[in-house]
């Protein structure tokens, strides 16, 4: 029992990661990104390639997988540079459905649809990570680490500029902030740290394929940061719980047809967002108007 | 003759797909709403018909009258219950957004859930092709598709053009404080931009449930080409939506010719992102100010 | 969707997992099937044959206590099927483990290795399901077999020299793809064009265009579920009126019904529904009797793979041992051969079986057995 809820735990660290760094974007930069799965994809796959080529050292995949996804994230801000929201949307999406027919094409690299098969287990100096109380320990400590080192850029001077930027990027400007570079920049730090969890994904689920990666899951970052509360600290925290969650207790409800899980999780969120968005737009977990 | 074929495939898509995003386009310049429901609306059209016309056997004329009423519903119920509301309180794009996805989301799954997520199709002799040419097949169906897209294009932009009502909308699209100074609604027009604009996707509902078929989540693809429409064909224009949405249902099939079909859909997005960074005011569309 | 018997079946199992570790005599295995989702069909399929063994296991008082599925949802997406598979193993404690789907089987077997759980396959054929490792084993013969039954009887007893394969470029389809490029050309036949679909894709106009193009005798499409319909009818919608051939795959009533596929020819596992072999006809007779459909290959393997569990788990207990994971692949190496539907199936080293091939027309009905290919 314990396993199964040790499972579930880690699952829902590697999400609220995703879920922490798609609301810095989101709720602090007011970019509006449904490509987060894609740095997601490109870290696992990093990380998967790495370990079944090379090495399965952690901090090894990490540095790689942050370096490759941080570099890639600049084809996003391009767009984030030229356009704003509505039209950053259409990118993002397109963004994302080109990935993912790349994530099944390059099959020497990918494994196409078939995906990575047998990716050992991460090390660090030596010790593999198997033990699924330990995963959840690692995947705890990394989550810790990306929350703080979120908050204590958004406290930061960078923060506030991206803040103001998010306000009102005419004013920014005008008071001689540097948007592009700070934009480029937030869109550089959302997409490495998103790349974290996708390593400690394939290290942990030994396999990945694109399936995982699609719009599906933007959708279902997106639902996270939203449902939680956008722009808070624990707002993302609180989302990621939920909607991991969702599925599980799904299962145990009795008068639940089996088959119809799937639908209903994603109607359960989809309502979700609604409703919050009519009553409390700014989430479970939202600031009120006025506040940071 | 195989490029021919591809193009006259192309144009037949095309033309469903420009009809599509003129309705979004529609919504979106009138009420700068960004109706991601729309590919909803179009799923729900299509399953409504499939519904009426292949399994209860009602016959296409009542078909088709009831899935445009229910499209009609849909569009003008979440622009008054969904839209409004969210407005009126805090109505920043992010928010009317997500409402507009979590719409999307719910109705795709419903449609999952009573209808089942396999593949359907609406048999008709007219989906059959004929060879019009040595190595060129045509159905029935494409020349429809062609010809009604032309004419329901037409009957826009006479009623645009000509009638009190589509003149306000293009008022509204200009410039929603000057409408009301001239003692019209502006919530009022805007209604009808929903009902408008959910009314232009029956036809390539319609046809489309005879042709490729459907599942459901055939809203998120028909959604996906109605936004890259009017981003390349420009915001604002509808005439842009229409000659863009003809673009990439031509690219799209074009792309067979040379290319994997694997990345005959990521065709679509790759324009759209040449365009969004090179172009983002589109072919016909005003200049974008960040 | 809404099945009751299976929302009855999965309460029932749900009931008995609830109820604590029921007494130690009984055996609880696993079963991963896409119980929602676009590929819940499947599922519902696979559960009619699976419980009729378990009931047929039970009635023979074969296992010293009662058997029961513990049947886990993996919407054939492999994260889903991951989660499925730890429960399983972590919380049911099964040694045994049916799974479905290729994605969601090459999930799940790195840890069926890790906890030396056995995982059986019977509805996959991709050909990378004979390479995931010892615990992994397959009670259907994987696609390669498949094409190379089939392809001698075009080339050969059909003439249909010149084929173009319509695939979905996942393992499935590359492996189809791989193994006609092989043994066409030793045939004298040759593969003229070979077009990849992704899997999502509805539209096939574009394809059709070109198959047409490529001027073939014979069109093999490599696709799954409600895809292979949708090509189907847009071929033949789009002028392509040569003879169609696939693999297993279009054994579903969806593709029995659609008259576009009248006539075409796909390969299965041989069985034979009126032999008089007791476990096959036993099974044809109430599967039918109990589901009121035509039993098929898929329900004969996932029947299979439970009574193969019965067999082994008898013959482990009569030999005084628990019955765990590593037992059972002992016994099933020791055993080798087994009477299950179908006749005396024989497992290779690798965990694959090989068996006689069946070549079926499609008429509209169960389909039409017009060629036996022996066991290579």
């Amino acid at each position: 029992m314990l396993a199964y809820v040790a499972n579930l735990a880690t699952l829902i660290c590697i999400n609220a990661i995703l879920a922490v760094t798609l609301n810095f974007i989101m709720g602090y930069a007011g970019i509006f990104s449904l490509a987060h799965a894609v740095f997601f994809g490109v870290g696992a796959y990093v990380a998967a390639l790495m370990a079944l080529q090379w090495t399965d050292s952690l901090l090894l995949q990490l540095a790689f997988a942050m370096t490759v996804s941080g570099l890639l994230s600049a084809a996003l801000a391009l767009p984030a540079l030229r356009v704003r929201g509505d039209y950053f949307v259409a990118a993002s999406l397109g963004f994302q459905v080109l990935a993912v027919t790349v994530f099944s094409e390059w099959k020497s690299v990918t494994g196409g649809i078939g995906g990575l098969v047998g990716i050992p287990p991460a090390t660090i100096a030596g010790h593999a990570f198997v033990n699924p109380m330990e995963f959840l320990g690692l995947a705890a400590v990394a989550l810790a680490l990306v929350v703080l080192l979120t908050r204590t850029l958004v406290r930061s001077s960078f923060g506030r500029s991206l803040k103001a930027i998010r306000d009102s990027e005419s004013a920014a400007l005008a008071f001689g902030k540097n948007v592009a570079l700070i934009k480029t920049l937030s869109v550089f730090y959302s997409s490495a740290m998103c790349a974290t969890a996708g390593v400690l994904y394939a290290d942990y689920l030994s396999f990945i394929n694109v399936e995982s990666f699609t719009i599906d899951a933007s959708t279902l970052f997106m639902a996270m940061v939203i449902v939680g509360g956008i722009g808070t600290v624990w707002g993302p925290l609180v989302g990621a719980v939920l909607l991991t969650l969702l599925p599980a207790v799904l299962t145990y409800l009795p008068f639940l047809p089996q088959t119809e899980i799937g639908s209903v999780q994603q109607m359960v969120y989809g309502l979700a967002m609604v409703l919050l968005m009519i009553f409390k737009p700014d989430g479970l977990m939202g600031i009120k108007q006025g506040e940071a | 003759m195989l490029l021919v074929q591809l193009i006259i495939n192309g144009v037949q898509v095309g033309a469903l797909y420009g009809l599509t995003a003129v309705g979004f386009s529609l919504i979106f310049g009138a009420t700068k709403i960004f109706h991601f429901a729309h590919g909803a609306s179009f799923a729900i059209s299509a399953y409504v018909f499939y519904y009426l016309y292949a399994v209860l056997n009602l016959g296409w004329p009542i078909s088709i009258l009831a899935c445009s009423i229910a499209v009609v519903l849909f569009g003008v119920t979440l622009d008054r219950y969904v839209y409004v509301p969210i407005q009126r309180s805090n109505g920043s794009f992010f928010t009317v957004f997500v409402a507009s996805f979590g719409v999307a989301v719910v109705i795709q799954n419903l449609i999952g859930t009573v209808f089942g997520r396999g593949f359907i199709s609406v048999s008709s002799a007219l989906s059959k092709s004929v060879e019009v040419a040595p190595g060129l097949y045509v159905a029935p169906t494409a020349g429809i598709a062609i010809v009604i897209a032309a004419a329901c294009f037409v009957a826009l932009q006479l009623f645009l053009g000509r009638t009190n009502i589509g003149i306000a909308l293009r008022a509204l699209s200009e410039s929603p404080a000057l409408v009301r100074t001239f003692g019209l609604n502006p919530k009022a027009i805007s209604t009808c931009a929903f009902a408008l604009g959910s009314l232009l996707v029956v036809p390539a509902a319609v046809l489309t449930s005879m042709t490729s078929g459907l599942n459901a989540a055939i809203g998120g693809r028909v959604m996906l080409i109605s936004i890259a429409a009017t981003i390349v064909g420009g915001v604002g224009s509808l005439r842009g939506a229409a000659c863009a949405g003809l673009l990439l249902g031509v690219a799209e099939n074009l792309a067979v010719w040379r290319f994997d079909p694997q990345w005959s859909e990521a065709v679509t997005f790759i324009i759209l992102f040449t365009f969004i960074v090179l172009r983002p005011s589109g072919f016909f569309g005003r200049v974008v100010t960040s | 969707m809404l099945s009751p018997r299976k929302i009855a079946v999965l309460a029932f199992s749900m009931f008995v997992s609830f109820v604590g570790q029921a007494s130690a005599e009984d055996f609880r295995i696993g079963a991963i099937f896409p119980l929602s989702g676009a590929n819940a069909d499947y599922g519902d399929l696979y559960m009619g044959a699976t419980e009729l063994a378990v009931s047929h296991l039970n009635e023979a008082k074969a296992l010293g206590g009662k058997l029961s599925i513990a049947y886990e949802d993996s919407q054939a997406l492999p994260q889903q099927g991951v989660i499925a598979m730890n429960k399983l193993v972590n919380v049911e404690k099964v040694s045994y483990v049916l799974s479905a789907f290729t994605g969601v089987s090459k999930a799940i077997s790195t840890t069926a290795m890790r906890s030396h759980t056995v995982a059986v396959n019977g509805g996959g054929v991709g050909p990378d399901l004979a390479e995931l490792g010892e615990y992994f084993w397959n009670v259907i013969p994987l696609a390669n077999f498949e094409v190379r039954a089939m392809a001698p009887y075009l080339v050969q007893k059909r003439g249909l020299k010149r084929v173009v394969l319509v695939y979905v470029d996942d393992p499935l389809g590359q492996s189809i793809k791989r193994e006609l490029e092989s043994s066409l050309p030793p045939l004298g036949g040759m593969l003229a064009e070979a077009l990849s679909v992704p899997s999502n894709a509805q539209q096939f106009s574009g394809i059709a265009a070109r198959v047409r193009d490529a001027n073939p005798d014979v069109v093999y499409i490599a696709s799954f579920g409600a895809q292979q319909s949708q090509i189907i009818k847009q071929l033949r919608d789009n002028g392509v009126t040569q003879q169609l051939a696939s693999y297993s795959g279009f054994a579903i009533p969806a593709i029995a019904n659609l008259p576009e596929a009248k006539g075409a020819l796909f390969t299965t596992q041989r069985i034979d529904w009126n032999s008089e072999d007791p476990v096959t006809k036993r099974f044809t007779q109430e599967y039918q009797l109990k589901t009121k459909r035509a039993p098929t290959a898929y329900a004969a393997n996932y029947y299979n793979a439970v009574l193969l569990f019965g067999t082994l788990a008898s013959a482990v207990q009569k030999a005084g041992q628990p019955v765990t994971g590593e037992n059972l692949l002992a016994k099933r190496r020791e055993i080798g051969a087994f009477d299950l539907v179908g006749g005396r199936l024989s497992f290779e080293k690798d965990g694959t079986i090989r068996s006689a091939m069946q070549i079926n027309e499609v008429d509209g009905g169960a389909g039409k057995v017009v060629e036996v290919v022996a066991a290579p």
